[in-house]
């Protein structure tokens, strides 16, 4: 069964175009890389697969069923670790996960039990600062157990692990192996390519205005397999996106 | 000192100024509410200034009256600066301008010397000046003296209201700060009432506080506009200790940091009063319990919601004694609408300008992503409504004896009538003109044109309109016609139910526009 569906995907922001008919499927239970250099339109992909932004043209399928802004009960189904994280600054971190997991129907026992395990498992146990007085990878933890805390099926999460320390990364990476184990999906963006080889199954790779470039099973770079593609072998995901997105080479004399 | 970079801090401020006019909102807003209404303000005002001057020497009270405008001038450019906070810039705080290659003291000056720039600062600047011209142009005083100090006193004044902008701030960032504001602001606001009698049975009192209001920066500068000569000098060497003082006290806070507190991990209370308080709403409690948390967490809010009470009842007292028979009464119904919105205002004109990053979250909510908008405006219904038996039990207490019951009904209608219909009108300007707001701010006007119409044209619509009203149709005004303000009352549902239900329809197609505007990318 296929997790998501996109199918001609376009998002215009007046004359410029952001996605460029995006066109791509998620097989259920697969950790899934969605990779681009900046500015490339991973972000507005995600926008549009979760309701923040509106497709100027195509579809979004999500678990089988057309997905709009208003489609609340997939909503339900899916968990969103924005890129901008979402937090509200003036609460307290059980405040703001206790308020996400009420909104997403958990009875009270329930959200106070999970609230009350994922802060010690995240170690975000002072509850004495507001999510405005958290550093950056505390409120990116933040942000990550309020994207689970719902058990979704589709977890969508946008550069995740960027500025949380090792130890949490470590952490996460062992919760989305689980999680996809039991047929969840997951789709990530990260520009952490060592860490998006070790973890994914599969990876598109889109450029400059969200246009697909290639997608494929990545996983023969864990067994010391190459990607043929244009004639060339790759080893590894690093030189693979490189020739995809077009390497750069400036050279400043004075720096 | 780097002047040059300095300089070009100050420019940059104005080039921002300017940049503002690439949107057309910020082209409207910077046409209709910056320049032309300072261009308007400098030139009537200075005119102003300058007329009060001749007329004040002709009349042979020159000093006096120079006294008189130059303290009402002072002490204005405080309160504007700080209640209505124009003249501060958090973009050119000390922390920002780090980022560039200047030392502490010379980001010290490049902040007050952006400050000083300031469109609102000038203004005033060109009221001390246009005063000192006109006693000039009437023949009292010499020019340079006079220009000198209007002058010093410009600077002495700014470092003042940012000194008191400061204590303010600390306070604030104090557990209790908000109820100590309250408590100056309620002796700053009713204390001239509370003294007048005192004064005007103890003349000799009167003329011992004249003698120390001598030693005053505005007696000084009226000392310096009017006299020439050794008062002159003397008045400006007056300005002058008071600025160097101003500046050490300025400096002294600034490099003392705010107190921090320390890190503990409390018990978590999961049960809290906002969640009880939204249970009443239904499916909708938790987005009603998330909004009351958003106002209620707020300094400003909370400061506001404090200094509505003493304030409205200071301009009842002050209303209503100039309104004749049944004055009071009548000054009610038009100020306790004010105390229901007034707390509030500022959220509630601009709901999710102060969400920042958070405002993403509320579209990936299973919900109606409209349901967000109605609920931050049942919050700000109900923290208004609180203010209605507050406001009543106060009447009941302060109001002149005897009392009608249908008074009650009527001041209730009139708050209730206020609050819808200002919250009314708050839905569409945080649909159609919302601005990028700092939550934690506790001073500074960042409101959109919109906002600000809104919000100053509420008070001043509520406040004057039975007054207006009560002449030309006194009828609805007596307690045994207390039946009229029900259907006003129902008009102002109808109002607030078409506008809620309109706005929500408009939400979702708007949301990709509120979300530039409120992510700073508009």
């Amino acid at each position: 069964m296929d997790a998501i569906r996109l199918n001609n995907l376009v998002k215009q922001y007046g004359p410029t175009v952001a996605v460029e008919n995006l066109s791509l499927t998620v097989r259920a239970g697969t950790m899934f890389g969605f990779l681009g250099p900046n500015g490339s339109g991973k972000s507005t992909t995600i926008g549009c697969m979760t309701g923040l932004l509106d497709p100027t043209a195509g579809e979004v399928e999500l678990l089988g069923k057309p997905f709009t802004a208003s489609s609340a009960d997939l909503k339900r189904r899916i968990g969103v670790m924005p890129e901008t994280l979402g937090l509200f600054e003036p609460l307290y971190a059980h405040e703001f996960l206790a308020f996400v997991a009420r909104m997403f129907g958990l009875d009270e026992a329930t959200t106070r039990r999970r609230v009350t395990e994922l802060l010690a498992a995240l170690e975000l146990t002072d509850t004495s600062k507001t999510l405005s007085e958290y550093s950056t990878g505390m409120r990116k933890r933040v942000a990550f157990a309020a994207a689970v805390i719902h058990t979704p099926e589709i977890l969508f999460l946008d550069e995740p692990f960027e500025s949380i320390d090792p130890a949490g990364v470590a952490l996460m990476k062992q919760w989305l192996r689980r999680f996809t184990d039991q047929g969840r999906t997951v789709f990530i963006t990260s520009h952490v390519l060592e860490t998006v080889e070790r973890l994914c199954h599969e990876v598109a790779i889109i450029t400059q205005p969200g246009k697909l470039v290639w997608q494929g099973d990545i996983t023969v770079f864990n067994n010391d397999g190459v990607i043929p593609f244009d004639g060339q072998e790759f080893h590894a995901l690093e030189p693979l996106f490189l020739h995809l997105t077009g390497e750069r080479s400036a050279d400043l004399h004075w720096l | 000192m780097n002047t040059a970079l300095i300089g070009d801090l100050i420019r940059l401020r104005y080039r921002l100024l300017w940049a503002k006019t690439r949107s057309r909102n910020g082209r409207i807003a910077l046409f209709f509410a910056g320049y032309l209404i300072l261009i308007a303000a400098i030139a009537l005002l200075t005119t102003g200034g300058f007329g009060a001057a001749l007329a004040a020497v002709r009349s042979g009270k020159g000093e006096m009256v120079a006294q008189a405008v130059l303290s009402g001038i002072f002490f204005e450019a405080i309160l504007a600066s700080n209640i209505l906070g124009f003249g501060l810039n958090a973009i050119f705080s000390d922390v920002e301008l780090r980022r560039y290659p200047l030392h502490a003291a010379d980001r010290r000056a490049a902040r007050h010397l952006i400050g000083l720039a300031d469109p609102f600062w000038l203004l005033f600047f060109a009221m001390d000046l246009g005063l000192a011209l006109g006693l000039y142009a009437a023949g009292a005083g010499a020019f340079w003296f006079g220009f000198v100090a209007a002058l010093l006193l410009f600077v002495c004044n700014y470092l003042l209201a940012r000194v008191v902008a400061l204590l303010i701030d600390r306070m604030m960032r104090r557990r209790g700060g908000s109820a100590l504001l309250l408590g100056l602001v309620m002796l700053l606001a009713l204390g001239p009432s509370i003294m007048q009698p005192v004064f005007r049975g103890h003349p000799d009192r009167w003329q011992a506080v004249l003698r120390w209001l001598q030693i005053t920066p505005p007696f000084g500068a009226a000392s310096a506009m009017i006299h020439p000569g050794m008062p002159a000098l003397n008045g400006i060497l007056l300005i002058l200790l008071w600025t160097v003082g101003f500046l050490a006290l300025l400096t002294a806070i600034e490099n003392r940091p705010p107190s921090r507190t320390a890190a503990v991990s409390l018990k978590i209370d999961w049960d809290t009063w906002y969640e009880r308080a939204a249970a009443f709403f239904g499916p909708a409690a938790p987005l009603v319990a998330h909004w009351l948390r958003f106002y209620l967490r707020n300094n400003r809010t909370r400061a506001m919601s404090l200094f509505q009470l003493p304030l409205v009842a200071f301009l009842t007292f002050q209303i209503g004694r100039q309104a004749g028979a049944n004055g009071f009464f009548v000054a009610a119904l038009g100020t306790f609408p004010v105390a229901t919105f007034m707390g509030v205002a500022r959220i509630t004109v601009n709901q999710f300008g102060y969400s920042g990053g958070g405002f993403r979250r509320y579209f990936l909510l299973p919900t109606d992503p409209a349901a967000t908008l109605r609920a931050g405006s049942f919050a700000s219904l109900l923290l208004g409504a609180c203010s209605i038996p507050i406001l009543l039990a106060a009447w009941l207490v302060l109001a002149p004896k005897p009392l009608d019951p249908a008074m009650f009904v009527m001041l209730a209608c009139s708050s209730a009538t206020g609050l819808l219909l200002f919250n009314a009108a708050a839905l569409w300007v945080s649909l159609f003109n919302p601005r990028k707001g700092n939550y934690q701010s506790s001073l500074g006007n960042d409101l959109s044109l919109g906002g600000n119409i809104l919000v100053i044209g509420g008070v001043l619509t509520a406040l004057l309109a039975p007054r207006l009203l009560v002449r030309a149709w006194p009828a609805p005004f007596q307690p045994e016609n207390w039946w009229m303000f029900l259907p006003l009352l129902a008009l102002a549902i109808a109002v607030y139910l078409g506008s809620l239900n309109t706005v929500c329809a408009l939400f979702a197609p708007r949301r990709e526009r509120l979300l530039a505007v409120v992510e700073g990318r508009d």
